[in-house]
């Protein structure tokens, strides 16, 4: 990247517009007193190339000193988002005012604590989507411990890929690299949110992408230490995401009705490895609770023959409690479908989710303490759920069809 | 005597067949009223449903719209207009059906008197029902999802008793709309609602014994013990969800 041409000028192909190649880099809520580190660390991967830091005003009000290569640009957010752990509709809109307004190509998001992140996987990110490029998004594939990002390995990942196509094994990833065009189309999908004054709206940028057939790249961050929300409240914050998520999906329905491609597998390089051994008894303890109060509640979202299977994992015995991939891909997909139908208020519907969540989680955890890869795990769930989809895209135009 | 008796059930029959005799036509009035402009509202709301239909009202009011609308498919705005067009008929034909009845009578009468504050109440007292019993269903779930995601044992008990809370204040506010039982339907809630409450109270209490003690453990512990690092692995959440 060292040897790249400096801002040179490019047009683009759809929006014929000359462009400069230098890269805006956008911080997401990054803190006062980790801004050396990061700018440190951005130099460190931008060393010889000029790039742009958007810094939030409120993290350095004077900082305007240029380092090396890279030039400080202090900016005003538009509105004061509580959600600093992952990009919102108002980033978004602001990443793309900065594109226009500084005229560059393409832009790289970075979420909190991107210090923690090799200059490497920096610069790999930046330049899959330079100018030059044909990537339109480049999204980072981090490698999590054992018990990360249980969310994402069970939800969104492997719905994101089955019903979309799309390759990404973090479909909400925080740090991210968008062409001019993306950052266009991201921009008009966040105002219909900041029109409303829903600023802190999650935005999925994957099935965006998909949607707009711009291609997408999966970027290799081998370490990073992933920023916790501030609220801590599972209940709250699988509302927040798989609310989000679930909107998204009945938004784009005419789209991905007509997806039949399937991703091929991943190979699984990592052999079983040793990871701390996590009490799982909470979590069952927590669904039995539910499975003798909630039923009646599952009871209208599911279908009878998932709650026979729910059945028979509450008489399950601890140690070989297992709920089967097949059943928590039917599970999450009539719940995308209750959603979709208002069976049940949606904060009920989503409430009523985090008790079945646990109960995958701990068959999961209970699985790789076991000996199973955890990823090999990901990737089995993640074929089931492409394997169900034709019975989502069923229910989904016939609805009130006799589902046993 | 006799005759004088016989006259006296005479004239009270008379003059209760004069009261149905007025009172019959204008009841007949309300109805037909009713029927009618409810059978115009399903004609018309059958013909808008099919007119927006038509021209795609739905697909063009979300492509044109700058927010996000966000609509179950079962309550779709065409669904939504025509609905209203249909309730819209129904209401209009009542309040021409009450002023045909309140026109059959006499200003003087005392069945005008006594029966139209009444209806209009009624009308007052079924919606007040409708919304206590939406309330009371919603908050239940409400509850007892809640306590569920929070581990509460009694969960069901919480949310058994916070509908009843609400039933049996619907309840009361009903019976007090529509002016019936006096002072007895204050005392009978006042009684049920402390009741409830209180049983709620001492259920909570001691449901939660444990949980507050277990609370106030941990704080002592904290405060006492001295810092040790594997009673802090012990103790610290592994899982990350995010």
């Amino acid at each position: 990247m060292a040897s790249s041409p400096t801002n040179t000028a490019t047009s683009h192909p759809e929006t014929g517009s000359s462009t400069s190649t230098e890269v805006l880099i956008h911080l997401n809520a990054v803190s006062p007193e980790l801004l050396e580190p990061t700018l440190s660390n951005l130099a460190a991967a931008f060393a010889g190339y000029p790039a742009l830091v958007a810094i939030p005003e409120t993290a350095a009000p004077n900082h305007t000193r240029n380092i090396d290569s890279l030039r400080v640009l202090p900016f005003t957010p538009a509105a004061t988002s509580t959600v600093n752990w992952v990009h919102t509709a108002g980033d978004y809109l602001t990443v793309y005012k900065l594109l226009q307004e500084q005229n560059v190509g393409s832009c790289l998001m970075l979420g909190p604590e991107s210090h923690t992140m090799q200059p490497e996987s920096i610069r790999r990110l930046a330049e899959a989507t330079l100018a030059t490029s044909s990537t339109d998004l480049a999204v980072a594939h981090y490698h999590p411990g054992a018990h990360e990002g249980l969310v994402n390995s069970g939800i969104l990942y492997p719905l994101s890929r089955a019903l979309y196509c799309a390759q990404p094994r973090f479909p909400l990833a925080i740090d991210l690299g968008i062409s001019i065009r993306m950052a266009e189309r991201l921009a008009t999908a966040a105002q219909r949110f900041t029109a409303v004054n829903q600023e802190d709206a999650l935005l999925w940028p994957v099935s965006e992408a998909a949607m707009a057939g711009f291609s997408i790249t999966e970027v290799d961050v081998p370490s990073r230490t992933a920023p916790q929300p501030a609220n801590l409240d599972l209940n709250a914050l699988l509302g927040q995401i798989l609310g989000s998520l679930f909107f998204d999906i009945d938004a784009r329905a005419s789209f991905w009705q007509r997806l039949r491609t399937t991703i091929p597998p991943r190979t699984v390089l990592a052999g079983p490895e040793q990871c701390e051994q996590v009490d799982v008894a909470p979590m069952l303890d927590a669904f039995h609770l539910a499975y003798s109060n909630l039923h009646e509640i599952w009871a209208l979202v599911l279908p009878p023959h998932t709650l026979l299977g729910l059945k028979r994992l509450s008489v399950m015995p601890r140690d070989a409690f297992r709920l089967a991939d097949s059943l928590w891909a039917r599970i999450i997909y009539d719940f995308v479908l209750a959603y979709r139908l208002r069976t049940i208020n949606r904060g009920h519907l989503l409430g009523a989710l985090t008790p079945l969540y646990l109960a995958w989680l701990a068959s999961h955890l209970l699985l790789v303490q076991s000996g199973v890869p955890p990823e090999q795990h990901i990737e089995e769930l993640a074929q089931a759920f492409e394997v169900d989809k034709p019975y989502l895209v069923s229910r989904w135009r016939w609805p009130d069809r006799f589902n046993p | 005597m006799w005759q004088q008796v016989e006259l006296a059930l005479s004239q009270s029959a008379h003059r209760a067949l004069v009261t149905l005799a007025n009172f019959l036509p204008g009841l007949l009035a309300l109805l037909l009223a009713v029927l009618i402009l409810t059978a115009i509202g399903a004609l018309l709301a059958a013909l808008l449903k099919r007119l927006l239909t038509a021209i795609r009202f739905d697909e063009r009011l979300s492509k044109n719209s700058l927010v996000p609308l966000d609509w179950a498919p079962s309550h779709g705005p065409t669904l939504l207009v025509a609905r209203a067009v249909f309730w819209a008929n129904v209401v209009l034909g009542f309040l021409i059906g009450i002023s045909a009845f309140d026109a059959a009578y006499a200003g003087n009468s005392q069945m005008s008197f006594f029966l139209l504050p009444y209806l209009t109440h009624s009308v007052g007292a079924i919606l007040l029902f409708l919304l206590g019993t939406l309330l009371a269903r919603f908050l239940a779930r409400t509850v007892l999802i809640e306590a569920v995601n929070a581990r509460l044992q009694y969960a069901r008990f919480l949310s058994v008793g916070v509908k009843w809370l609400v039933l049996v204040l619907t309840a009361a506010t009903v019976l007090d709309h529509l002016e019936i039982g006096g002072t007895v339907v204050d005392l009978a809630f006042g009684i049920l609602f402390g009741g409830i409450v209180l049983t709620l109270s001492l259920a909570i209490g001691l449901g939660s014994r444990d949980m507050v003690s277990r609370s106030l453990e941990k704080t002592v512990e904290t405060e006492m013990l001295p810092p040790d690092p594997a009673y802090k692995t012990q103790t610290t959440e592994t899982l990350r969800h995010f």
